[in-house]
């Protein structure tokens, strides 16, 4: 069956079916990942967790990122540290829609610290791309992975990269592979309302976590639904359509990782995705306008109409908390009109509460235009800014710089992970890992 | 130890100290208008004396029960797994005590985690209409928790009592809000979906959280709830419960430090799916302020305790086959032999996860209407022995296995209300006997006596504790509510 595949594929494949390309990709993701959370061990929520997490004992210890003098239960590291990936929306993102290496990264790098022999970089780097062609595979079971999700993506099929890359890393045989994915199913779909909440990222740290404690539970011979993946009522309980298709023999020609012929998309601004075609839009406008206008100032403006894709969950015309603020297409368009670029500083409680900002948050108006659908791969974004003298601009971006179809380049994205890293590591810090 | 109680001891403090209605009012605005924030109030504000006498004996039962099922589920195989799973993994924390295994404690989430695999481990726990297994997910971790607390501030038996019953309600409340909730699951099992929201409420009250934390714990369950049917009838099944009882418990201790998540969890806002994700339909309900009194669910629907350990709907078969068994074997003791019998035909509801004509797992046999008719038409009754490997095994059971068909009249629906088993016997001769059950001995229509509750208790018990102790707990039950100190029951589970 499909399950039986699965558990077949995670274990046969092997470093020879790696391609330049993948490992390539899959380096970058590692290295975009390994910022991102560093940068978010400085966050609320990484130290709500971390402190709840303190309260477990064990003897197996794994280490916290950014944190010298802190290690915690392997499972809990694989939770703080996933936490820490997707603590401010910064994490890479992936088509169809989810976060993919906050789920498995965490997770590979607290369970390399447990086994008995180091795992060479080869290994790791194996183990990682498992974790993450298995995601693509589960997204690709339903249309509906395409549109705005019920559950929230990273909860669903996250658990299930993290179960599979752990058992990879783990050595565990086809069947255990199998029973590691069924037991990951029973962890997975948290509901999209906890996303734009200090919650939300614990969707990522669980995903790791509970990932890797399904791989042990199965090395433990815990035996779940062996069909989880064929029948309905397993991981098809998450979609409304689900239709379920077999990895193909990895020893045959067929096989093809997905991240050979997809890329992620990594973010310039710790925001949803959507915000970036924004942002890009509206600083497109105000250069026009800077251009065009004599002294213009944003004080001029009249009226802003954004053109974005239908989703409630990024519509927030007056967000209060730095989760809202990240999903919100009115405020990452005024902190673009107001400072001529958006960055980490931009979600400070601080910024978010200027009476600059508010004020220009009152001007905006969303519009969804019916040729605007909501996925990373066909939307866009239109940003029209009216003054008060008559004058008008309008910018418009299709395809953001860091999508897929445009991606970052390599400097861009080392200089990415230094400012990042910079924050926690020292520069030799920072150094070694890039290494 | 004495640092990771102290650790566990500041946010316990910091909610004792807000804990005081005027200083409430001070320091939050007025509530707001959504289901969500009225289940916050809710749980932080009911008192004990919203309890009923009846809400209270019911409650005990249940308590009992639970505790039961969990002493001898931990001789289960998935509860050693879950157990070593979480030594190996973990280390040995002085906290929290493991069902029936003296002098084993673990963290309290993980102390939850494994009793609530124990308590399920072998399908024996309570069930409620709408259907899920309701103590399971909430007892562990109000035990749990309970344990956690300060020798000198342990909960008194009641503040246990009014926790436990929170957590039940609170799961009666929200399978509410869908009609779905009454049929056979197709996509979640329904103790994942609730179980994890009853034991934060549970918990969020035994840690006297404010109703905005309150409201915080449940969102935060959300986001932890949900598991897919197919796990049920495997291995994986009793996790369910644990898991449920373990995230609840996370959930409220993630709030006590100041987590939040989204307010509007339980409303159904359109475009973000939030509780309603679990379910097709969806119409939420806020809860009542409890402060003109309130009345719990189960005091108008009573819990289901089963007899023996299988899914609910095989003690419908079971006791309509006893009946044919008695009818076959006649005034003295004797045997129903498979050679007697042509045919055996059941009719009974539609369902595929009851339906398994040839189980091949304990856990299969237990959700199957064919094994469990002819179980006890083979000897009478059902009880925890027939699902040994000795008992599944016997030729006879497979000889009248292979006998079996089943019938799905219209009139009999796949709801515990309204359900019946009818088992239909064609012997060789051509004579055929009838049995037929409506609502079977421990079904809330027809509740087991106290006395038969007790039986059961004993029986489960005493496979792991000694019958002083045995007996100190079915005192402590009994007198929960009047007890000043919960530890008297603490005491006694290892």
């Amino acid at each position: 069956g499909i399950t039986d595949s699965f558990g077949a594929a995670i274990h046969a494949l092997g470093p020879s079916q790696l391609t330049d390309g993948v490992i390539h990709r899959s380096k970058r993701m590692m290295l975009d990942t390994l910022g991102v959370g560093l940068l978010g061990t400085r966050t609320a929520v990484f130290n709500k967790a971390v402190k709840y997490s303190q309260t477990f004992r064990s003897e197996q210890r794994s280490s916290v990122w950014g944190r010298s003098d802190l290690t915690l239960p392997p499972c809990y590291a694989a939770f703080v540290n996933g936490i820490a990936v997707h603590s401010m929306d910064f994490d890479d993102t992936w088509h169809p829609a989810t976060h993919p290496s906050g789920a498995v990264l965490p997770a590979l790098l607290a369970l390399a610290e447990q086994l008995p022999s180091r795992p060479s970089g080869l290994d790791l780097l194996l183990a990682f791309n498992v974790g993450i062609e298995v995601q693509g595979r589960l997204l690709r079971f339903s249309r509906e992975a395409y549109n705005i999700p019920e559950f929230h993506p990273p909860s669903v099929v996250g658990v299930m990269g993290s179960a599979a890359a752990s058992a990879k890393l783990l050595g565990l045989s086809p069947s255990q592979c199998s029973h590691a994915l069924a037991i990951a199913a029973s962890s997975a779909g948290a509901p999209l309302a906890n996303a734009a909440t200090q919650t939300k990222p614990l969707h990522i740290g669980n995903a790791a976590r509970r990932g890797l404690e399904a791989a042990r539970l199965a090395q433990a011979g815990l035996e779940g639904n062996p069909a989880v993946l064929d029948v309905d009522s397993g991981l098809g309980v998450y979609y409304k359509d689900y239709s379920p298709s077999a990895m193909p023999d990895c020893a045959s020609g067929a096989f093809r990782w997905i991240l050979e012929d997809q890329d992620v998309a990594f973010k310039r601004i710790p925001a949803h995705l959507a915000m970036h075609w924004l942002v890009d839009a509206a600083l497109a406008a105000s250069a026009e306008l800077q251009e065009t206008v004599w002294s213009f100032d944003p004080s001029q403006i009249r009226r802003v109409t954004l053109r974005v894709p239908p989703s409630k969950y990024i519509d927030v015309p007056l967000p209060t908390t730095e989760h809202q603020a990240r999903h919100s297409f009115q405020f990452n368009a005024c902190s673009a009109l107001l400072d001529n670029k958006v960055t980490v500083a931009s979600f400070d409680p601080a910024q978010i509460n200027r009476p600059a900002l508010r004020e220009l948050l009152s001007k905006v108006e969303v519009t969804t235009p019916a040729d605007n659908r909501p996925s990373f791969d066909d939307m866009y974004c239109e940003v029209q800014v009216e003054t008060a003298q008559g004058g008008s601009c309008t910018a418009r971006c299709d395809t953001f710089y860091g999508h897929w179809r445009k991606p970052l380049s390599q400097q861009d994205l080392v200089e990415k992970f230094c400012a990042n890293a910079s924050s926690v590591l020292s520069s030799e810090g920072v150094e070694g890992v890039i290494d | 130890m004495l640092s990771v109680l102290q650790k566990t001891i500041r946010p316990v403090q910091a909610a004792r100290r807000v804990h005081q209605s005027a200083v409430q009012v001070l320091k939050h605005p007025a509530p707001e208008d959504t289901v969500t924030a009225s289940f916050g109030r809710f749980v932080s504000e009911i008192q004990p004396q919203h309890l009923s006498p009846v809400v209270l004996q019911r409650s005990k039962r249940m308590v009992l029960d639970s505790i039961g099922v969990g002493l001898i589920g931990s001789t289960t195989d998935v509860f050693e797994l879950a157990l070593q799973h979480c030594q190996h993994m973990y280390a040995p924390d002085y906290i929290s005590s493991v069902y029936g295994r003296r002098d084993v404690r673990l963290s309290p989430t993980l102390a939850a985690f494994v009793n609530g695999v124990a308590t399920h481990s072998m399908d024996f726990d309570d069930t409620w209409h709408p259907a899920t297994h309701p103590s399971g997910a909430v007892l562990p971790a109000v035990l749990a928790l309970s344990d956690m607390m300060p020798a000198s501030r342990k909960p008194s038996g009641l503040d246990f009592l009014l926790a436990f019953n929170v957590g039940i309600e609170i799961q009666g409340r929200l399978m509410r809000f869908s009609n779905e909730a009454r049929n056979i699951p197709k996509r979640f099992h329904p103790p994942t979906v609730v179980g994890p929201m009853g034991s934060a409420a549970a918990c969020a009250r035994l840690l006297s959280l404010d109703p905005s934390q309150c409201s915080h714990a449940l969102a935060i369950a959300a986001s932890l709830a949900g598991a897919p049917m197919a796990n049920a009838a495997t291995q994986s099944k009793p996790l369910h419960i644990g898991n449920a009882s373990r995230l609840g418990l996370e959930a409220a201790l993630l709030a006590s430090r100041g987590l939040e998540a989204s307010p509007l969890v339980l409303d159904a806002v359109a475009g973000v799916a939030g509780f309603n994700a679990f379910y097709e339909d969806y119409v939420p309900q806020p809860l009542d302020s409890p402060h003109d009194g309130h009345a719990f669910l189960l005091e108008e629907q009573d819990m289901g305790f089963k007899r023996f350990p299988a899914h609910l709907g095989m003690h419908w078969v079971a006791d309509a086959a006893a009946s044919v068994h008695k009818l076959l074997v006649g005034a003295g003791p004797g045997k129903v032999s498979p050679h007697q019998v042509q045919d055996i035909l059941l009719r009974v509801p539609l369902s595929k996860y009851i339906n398994r004509p040839f189980p091949e797992s304990e856990h299969e046999a237990r959700h199957s209407f064919q094994f469990n008719a002819c179980s006890a038409l083979l000897d009478g009754e059902v009880t925890v022995k027939s699902f040994t490997p000795a008992a599944m095994s016997r030729p006879e059971l497979h000889a009248l296995l292979s006998r079996v068909r089943l019938e799905h009249p219209h009139d009999n629906p796949a709801n515990f209300n309204l359900m019946y088993g009818e088992v239909q016997v064609t012997l060789v001769g051509g004579d055929t006997v009838n049995g037929r059950c409506d609502t079977f001995y421990g079904h809330w229509r027809n509740p087991l006596t106290d006395q038969s509750l007790r039986k059961k208790f004993r029986n489960n018990a005493e496979v792991v504790l000694p019958s002083a102790k045995v007996e100190r707990l079915i005192e402590a039950v009994d007198d929960l509510d009047r007890l000043e100190d919960c530890k008297d029951l603490l005491s006694q589970l290892q």
